[in-house]
């Protein structure tokens, strides 16, 4: 055997471990869903079992998971739907123009990400109390707004910075307006940018926990804080937390696909020699 | 008055001077080239025109308005990039047809003036392409139709060939050339390359470090540069400077010795007062005014040391006294080897003097 396919059998070898590492969680959070308490609690862990949907009846039938679901996808959308829209002018104003303040604006960017959510956890609780906004989608999607906008910021800047500025100028030479150089130019063009950007803060807010345990009771309550609270008690229901798990996991999933056929790299060849 | 008139032309980067106080004048339908080495800042008067760069001060005139603080589409001005700028998410149609969505214009007539512009450049299959799946040159034609389309007062064009390979450049010279002529329109056009420059222009416009040197014909730059940079630049292959020594002038003439003259002093004619004797002045020779065959009144001793062969015309390399290496431009292939002694042979008055300023005598 050459050293060339020795290398190649343990490059191949090498990503099946890693995937199999990702994987398996989820695997098992798929598998553990399917799995009745007796299964579920067994030792050594069974690997066959016989499927039941029980799990899923059980988790439909409690009005939490559906309205935890649909809490979920407003907050996300909203949060994602915003975060792009004030994210990306900024993006460009901060690729493209000159300005006073322009680098401590980008550092004030950097330093929204320094702290850790806890430290502001409580302190996020009483200004919410106190605007009259627990229990809302409102005060989520303004927190995780915080958390997006610089996400988007910084991937988007990144971005456009790598469209040649000809392409702009031509633009202008021809008569096009500020925006429509940003909406015509900059946003397809920075599509892959955008796509990413909007992946993160779509997956972030959906999956956040903290603060969705902190800020909601129980109108606004997310995905996340419904599969955990059926912790509470002396049981830990692990087949209905795992099938809500699935559940929540799986319009992530969809909507990363259908964003991430945005994801193609080189969309500005051919615009310059 | 003239059609475009830059004024007093300032630019600065912060503190970095790069137009230094440049003045210009061109007629309507006039080709004006823009020559001069890499960095002298063709590229920024260019932008300086079409609006996209700010003066530092002076001020620019076309067509008789003031449009020094006139926003870059309200110029009527069309700029063909160094790098094309084709948008590339659009087909070559829409790229074309950009400006004129931009302004306005009802559907019909865009796609008509499309049409035209399509056929006028030949990339009619292409209109419904992408900008990468096309060739070098073919991008080249749709920013050119680009340019078009909007039916400009002014063509800008930045090295608009300087990528592409030298069959092609040399159609696209001639293109540009017919262009020109069919639309009549005032054209600019920025490059490196001589040839282009001498072919293209109606007046040529040398650029160095952010002054313009001189400003001519092809014919007049050619025949009487103000300067060894201009003299230098423009002719190819480059001309010859030799260091030389005036030992006696007159009204109208002067002699001059160089180790190099078989003959002692050689007496050259002159139109600016002469120097004084002692003073060291350059001599410039053009490689095609020496000849191998004893033609002239003047010679060069010279000691061959090699030969590029063109096919119809060779570039002669030889050695002469005092270490200078002087190139000749010959017709057909040199007979001689390496090392062997030559004369090379010029006419005095074909000569170009330069001052210890490098100013033309
Ligand atoms: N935005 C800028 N900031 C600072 N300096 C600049 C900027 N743009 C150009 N320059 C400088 O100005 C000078 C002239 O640049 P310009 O692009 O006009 O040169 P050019 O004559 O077009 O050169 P080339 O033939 O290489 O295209 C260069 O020294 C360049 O470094
Ligand atoms: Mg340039």
């Amino acid at each position: 055997m050459t050293s060339r396919t020795t290398g190649r059998i343990a490059h191949f070898l090498g990503l099946v471990l890693v995937t199999a590492c990702a994987l398996f969680p989820v695997y098992w959070m798929f598998s553990s869903s399917f799995k009745n308490q007796v299964d579920l609690l067994a030792a050594p862990p069974v690997w066959t079992f016989t499927p039941t949907l029980q799990n899923y009846v059980d988790v439909f039938a409690d009005p939490k998971t559906l309205n935890g679901t649909i809490n979920s996808f407003i907050v996300a959308s909203a949060t994602t739907v915003l975060a792009l829209l004030f994210g990306t002018p900024a993006a460009y104003a901060l690729a493209r123009f000159e300005f006073r303040g322009k680098a401590d604006l980008w550092f004030w960017f950097i330093t929204n990400r320094m702290i850790s959510p806890i430290v502001l956890a409580l302190p996020v609780y009483l200004l919410a109390q106190q605007a009259r906004l627990l229990d809302t989608h409102i005060v989520l999607v303004l927190i995780y707004l915080t958390f997006n906008l610089p996400i988007v910021v910084w991937i988007c800047t990144d971005q456009f910075r790598s469209i040649p500025p000809e392409l702009e100028q031509a633009a202008r030479l021809e008569g096009a307006s500020q925006f429509r150089i940003f909406w015509q130019l900059y946003l397809p063009l920075g599509a892959p940018g955008v796509a990413v950007s909007a992946i993160f803060s779509f997956i972030f807010s959906w999956n956040e926990l903290l603060y969705a345990l902190v800020l909601t009771r129980r109108a606004a309550q997310t995905a996340p804080v419904a599969a955990t609270s059926y912790m509470s008690g002396y049981e830990v229901p692990w087949g209905k937390i795992m099938a809500t798990g699935s559940v929540i996991v799986l319009p992530v999933i969809v909507f990363s696909i259908i964003v991430s056929r945005h994801m193609v790299r080189g969309l500005t060849m051919g615009a310059t020699k | 008055m003239a059609f475009l008139r830059l004024q007093n032309i300032v630019k600065r980067y912060g503190d970095l001077p790069v137009l230094r106080d440049v003045s210009l004048e061109a007629e309507k339908g006039e080709f004006v080239v823009f020559v001069g080495p890499s960095g002298c800042g063709k590229s920024t008067l260019l932008r300086i025109i079409a609006g996209l760069e700010e003066t530092t001060d002076g001020q620019v005139f076309i067509d008789g308005a003031d449009v020094t603080d006139v926003e870059p589409a309200r110029r009527e001005v069309s700029m063909v990039f160094q790098s094309y700028a084709l948008f590339p998410h659009m087909s070559v149609r829409n790229n074309i047809a950009f400006g004129l969505k931009m302004s306005g214009m009802p559907k019909p007539q865009i796609e008509e003036a499309v049409a035209e512009a399509a056929r006028i450049l030949q990339i009619e299959p292409l209109l419904d392409r992408k900008p990468r799946q096309l060739s070098g040159g073919q991008r080249q034609r749709v920013a050119i139709g680009r340019a078009i389309v909007r039916q400009p007062k002014l063509f800008l064009f930045d090295e608009p060939l300087s990528n592409l390979d030298a069959e092609l450049r040399a159609q696209m010279r001639i293109e540009i050339a017919r262009l020109h002529r069919s639309l009549g329109v005032t054209m600019i056009f920025v490059t490196h390359d001589q040839v282009e420059a001498m072919t293209l222009a109606d007046r040529i416009v040398v650029l160095r470090a952010g002054r313009i040197e001189q400003v001519g014909t092809p014919s007049e730059l050619y025949a009487r540069p103000a300067n060894m940079f201009v003299a230098g630049f423009i002719g190819s292959p480059r001309m010859n400077f030799l260091d030389v020594e005036v030992v006696g002038s007159s009204q109208g003439a002067v002699t001059l010795v160089h180790p190099a003259f078989p003959d002692g002093p050689v007496s050259f004619p002159i139109s600016r007062p002469a120097p004084m004797a002692g003073e060291r002045v350059s001599l410039g020779l053009r490689p095609e005014q020496l000849n191998l065959e004893g033609r002239g009144r003047a010679s060069l001793a010279a000691t061959f040391d090699i030969a590029e062969n063109l096919g119809g015309t060779s570039h002669v390399y030889a050695q002469i006294a005092g270490g200078e290496t002087i190139n000749i431009a010959i017709p057909g292939q040199p007979r001689a080897t390496p090392g062997e002694r030559l004369l090379a042979s010029f006419d005095p008055q074909d000569a170009y003097l330069f001052d210890r300023d490098a100013q033309a005598l």
